[in-house]
This record gives structure tokens, C-alpha cells and sequence, in this order.
């Protein structure tokens, strides 16, 4: 079932390193300058407005760049403020959820990712809005039409009751705004001229495409 | 003009205020003592605002870091956000909280790729932001991490947004922050780094500006912690006076 989303929109938030998978590989990494320690709180990230894209919109890119990070995830929306939230409170703020397709440039680090690398026009396309399903099923990513990337949700170190409890332990997320609950370590790349297909059990597929800004 | 969004008689209205901001002028024509009414801050929910880190070469040096080459942008949350008078949560373990007075650029209508030249005619106004920061919250990733720059309240905003006709000039203003009366930062938005039409240039070159969007412009030198019960006046040239006081977290 689709959601119609009445509220206006607020701020779009992503979790950042909460792929268990990611945080083992980068262990050792994350111990040494310029890092020091490993997180600990949630690391987060934030998508402004110009990002936001649907309805298969494609995901224009400047002449200087051809190929970027396409990495594939769940949102959730909130219809009501969380703070200082319980996990088991959480389920309760959450309207609605959608698949989100993260676009960076390639070359990022976690210490001090650029606005530019991460937050061109175009660069969070989103699906049509559903509930949010009692399980997540995997998030598979085609290129092309063939299978470039599958990650189960299961691999988040933080699962979406604990993360947005954690959060709402420092700051509010408010009604209206979205979070995007982790990004894969191992997101596939796309080139300019690629289709993308997003999908998962229970959500309505998220399609978009690579072009050149010039072709627009 | 000076614009101003208030809380009146149960909903939230833009108004006009006076040079001293003790009347405030509504749409209606009604006329309001700014006394009976709530402050908000002058944003619109959905904007976005870039906040800049080491902007003043002075804080920099201050800080211990060299000034940057290229821009140090992050992003804020609405929940960050509080009217001119409001209150801001000092948890009880923040021993290293200190206010950030920042010109704020208010953007006025689309920009993508606008040169130098023109950039400030994209900027229809100009208000003061406190960015405070919670040093004791700092961890090395996606710095700065939102628990330090992007908790509820922690960053006052207004009183108001002056039309940048009035203010013309914004790279010679002066601005200060003074707790409990006494100053604690002094400077001159002369000493950025990257200057607001700067800004425009580099920002609008890979996104587009939206009008409503902001962008807080980072702070001179004058590291003081804050404690719970005190008065932070942020003060600009041409702009206004910004009061907050910080109380102690629940």
C-alpha cells in the first residue's frame, strides 16, 4: 500500500558506518590517525533538499565525473517526534518507509566527507512511501538489468529500533523527517548511461538512471 | 525590513519589526509589543543551512589548525534551531560548550553555477546565528559530528532577517558575543576566509540554493565555556542582538 505523505518535509538524516561488515573491515584502519578510536555514537549524515529525487527521475552528473557510488537502503519517515526514545518506543514514531538510493563521488573518507562528493542535485532518489514492514527483506540493486549489489539489513550494527533510539538520546528527530538507516560498504559503482533498479520485498521498486547534465 | 516569525495568538506569522524590535507590525495591519508575542526562529522547516568550520583565520589558529583551502562545509537539522530569547540544554557532563556568533547569509532565489561577480545578488538578507559546540562530543568522523553541532536548541537564530539592501556591505561588519555582559569574541566579518559571495560561487557551482536556504558563515576567535544560567548576547552590526540563556539539560 502506498502512502500518501501529507507532512512537509523536514531533514533527511543517514546513518553512516552502521554496516557491521564495513566497521570489522575497517577495524584496524579506524584505530589510526586520523580516526584515533572507533565511533561510538551513531555516525550520521545529512541529504539536503536538493537531493531528494522521484518517480524515476534520472541522477545528473557534470561533465568532470562519469561514474559514482550508488549505494541502495531503507528510509523510514516520521510522523512523530522521537526523544529521548526507548527501542521499543520507536516502531510507534514511524509513519512510513521508502528505498533510497544514496549517490556519492567515488574517494570519500569518513573524517571529513565533502557536501560535494555527497550532496549534488539529484543525488537521493526515493521510492513511493509504504509502511514499514515488520521484517526487512534484502535490498537488491540491478544495473542494467542485471544483479550488481544485494545486502541484507540484518547486517546493520545498529538495528532501526536501537539507531533512532541512540539518536533521539542526543537530538530530536522530528515528524517529517526521513532516515536513511545504513549504507553497504560494498555499494556498486554506475557509470553515466546506466539504468538502476532498486528493490526489496514489501516496497515499491525505486528506478533511476545515470546521465550526463549536458543531455538534460 | 526586518522579518521576523513570530508566535501569535495560537499560529505562527512572518511580521515586520520595528529598528528596535519592541513592536512588531503584522500582515493584518495589526501592530503587537514584541512582549506578547514568541520569537521563532526565522526559517522555514525543510531549508537547508550550511554552517562553515574554521572560517576566521584567527579561530583557526586558535583552535590549533591551519585555515583550510577549500571551504569546510557541514550541514544542520530544523531541531537545531531556537528563537531569538530562547533557551538552550547544557547537559550536565558539556564543561567545554561555547557559543559561535555567525553572520548568517539568507539565499533569495535559485542559484546553480553563479561566478563571484553576482553572487551576493542572490542573497536577499541577513541574520545572526550562536552555533554552539559541545567539545567534549567530538569524534573523528563525518566531523563535525552532528552530537556536537547538531543537538535541539544548540543553535539560536534571529532575532530577525534584515533585507541585505540595508546591510550593504556584509564583509565589514562587526560582530561580538558577550556573556553575562562581558565580551568574550570580537571581530569583523572582513576577516573571513571565504567570503559570502565566495560561498555563493563555490556552493551554487555543484548544487542549487534554494531560496530560504542559509548559510552560517563561521566564527571569529574567543573560545569561552558557558554555564548553566547564563546570558549570551550575540550582537551585529546593522543586523541586531541575538539573547539566549542556557539552562541545564533535563
Amino acid at each position: 500500500m502506498v502512502r500518501a505523505i501529507s507532512t512537509s518535509w523536514g531533514t533527511v538524516y543517514g546513518a553512516a558506518l552502521n554496516d557491521a561488515e564495513l566497521l570489522r573491515s575497517l577495524s584496524d584502519e579506524f584505530k589510526k590517525p586520523p580516526y584515533k578510536a572507533p565511533p561510538l555514537a551513531p555516525v550520521l549524515f545529512i541529504k539536503p533538499r536538493n537531493c531528494l529525487s522521484f518517480g524515476g527521475a534520472a541522477v545528473p552528473l557534470p561533465a568532470d565525473l562519469t561514474s559514482v557510488r550508488v549505494a541502495a537502503t531503507v528510509a523510514v519517515f516520521f510522523s512523530r517526534d522521537l526523544t529521548k526514545a526507548k527501542p521499543k518506543d520507536v516502531k510507534s514514531a514511524i509513519g512510513a518507509a521508502c528505498l533510497a538510493l544514496d549517490v556519492s563521488e567515488l574517494g570519500s573518507n569518513f573524517f571529513r566527507p565533502a557536501v560535494r562528493q555527497q550532496c549534488r542535485d539529484g543525488f537521493l532518489p526515493l521510492s513511493s512511501f509504504v509502511d514499514l514492514p515488520n521484517e526487512l527483506a534484502e535490498v537488491i540493486t540491478s544495473i542494467d538489468g542485471r544483479e550488481a549489489h544485494r545486502w541484507s539489513l540484518s547486517r546493520l550494527a545498529r538495528s532501526v529500533e536501537v539507531l533512532c533510539s541512540e539518536i533521539s538520546s542526543f537530538m530530536t528527530l522530528k515528524s517529517g523527517d526521513l532516515l536513511l538507516l545504513g549504507l553497504p560498504g560494498d555499494a556498486p559503482v554506475a557509470t553515466v548511461g546506466q539504468s538502476i533498479e532498486v528493490s526489496s520485498a514489501h516496497f515499491a521498486s525505486l528506478r533511476t538512471s545515470i546521465v550526463a547534465e549536458s543531455t538534460l | 525590513m526586518r522579518r521576523a516569525r513570530i508566535y501569535h495568538q495560537g499560529r505562527v506569522i512572518w511580521a515586520n519589526a520595528s529598528e528596535d524590535g519592541s513592536v512588531l507590525h503584522l500582515p493584518s495591519g495589526e501592530t503587537v509589543r514584541s512582549d506578547e508575542v514568541h520569537w521563532l526562529p526565522p526559517i522555514e522547516p525543510g531549508a537547508t543551512v550550511f554552517a562553515l568550520g574554521l572560517n576566521y583565520a584567527d579561530h583557526s589558529a586558535e583552535l590549533g589548525f591551519k585555515p583550510p583551502e577549500t571551504p569546510l562545509v557541514f550541514l544542520k537539522g530544523g531541531n537545531a534551531f531556537v528563537g531569538h530569547g530562547g533557551y538552550t540544554p547544557r547537559p550536565a557532563d558539556a564543561n567545554q560548550m561555547h557559543p559561535e556568533c555567525e553572520l548568517v547569509a539568507v539565499i533569495g532565489r535559485p542559484a546553480r553555477r553563479v561566478p563571484k561577480a553576482s553572487a551576493l545578488e542572490y542573497v536577499s538578507g541577513y541574520t545572526i546565528a550562536n552555533d554552539y559546540a559541545i567539545r567534549e562530543y567530538l569524534e573523528n568522523y563525518y566531523r563535525p559530528n552532528l552530537r556536537v553541532k547538531n543537538r535541539d536548541a544548540t543553535t539560536p537564530l534571529g532575532p530577525w532577517i534584515v533585507d541585505a539592501a540595508v546591510v550593504e556591505d556584509p564583509q565589514a561588519l562587526k560582530l561580538s558575543t558577550r556573556v553575562n555582559g562581558a565580551e568574550i569574541q570580537s571581530g569583523s566579518t572582513v576577516d573571513m576566509v571565504f567570503d559570502i559571495a565566495t560561498l555563493v560561487e563555490y556552493l551554487s557551482e555543484f548544487m542549487t540554493l534554494l531560496p530560504g536556504d542559509m548559510i552560517l558563515t563561521g566564527t571569529p576567535h574567543g573560545v569561552h565555556f558557558v554555564s548553566h544560567g547564563d546570558e549570551v548576547v550575540c550582537e551585529i552590526e546593522k543586523i541586531g542582538r541575538l539573547i539566549n540563556r542556557i539552562e541545564m539539560a533535563p
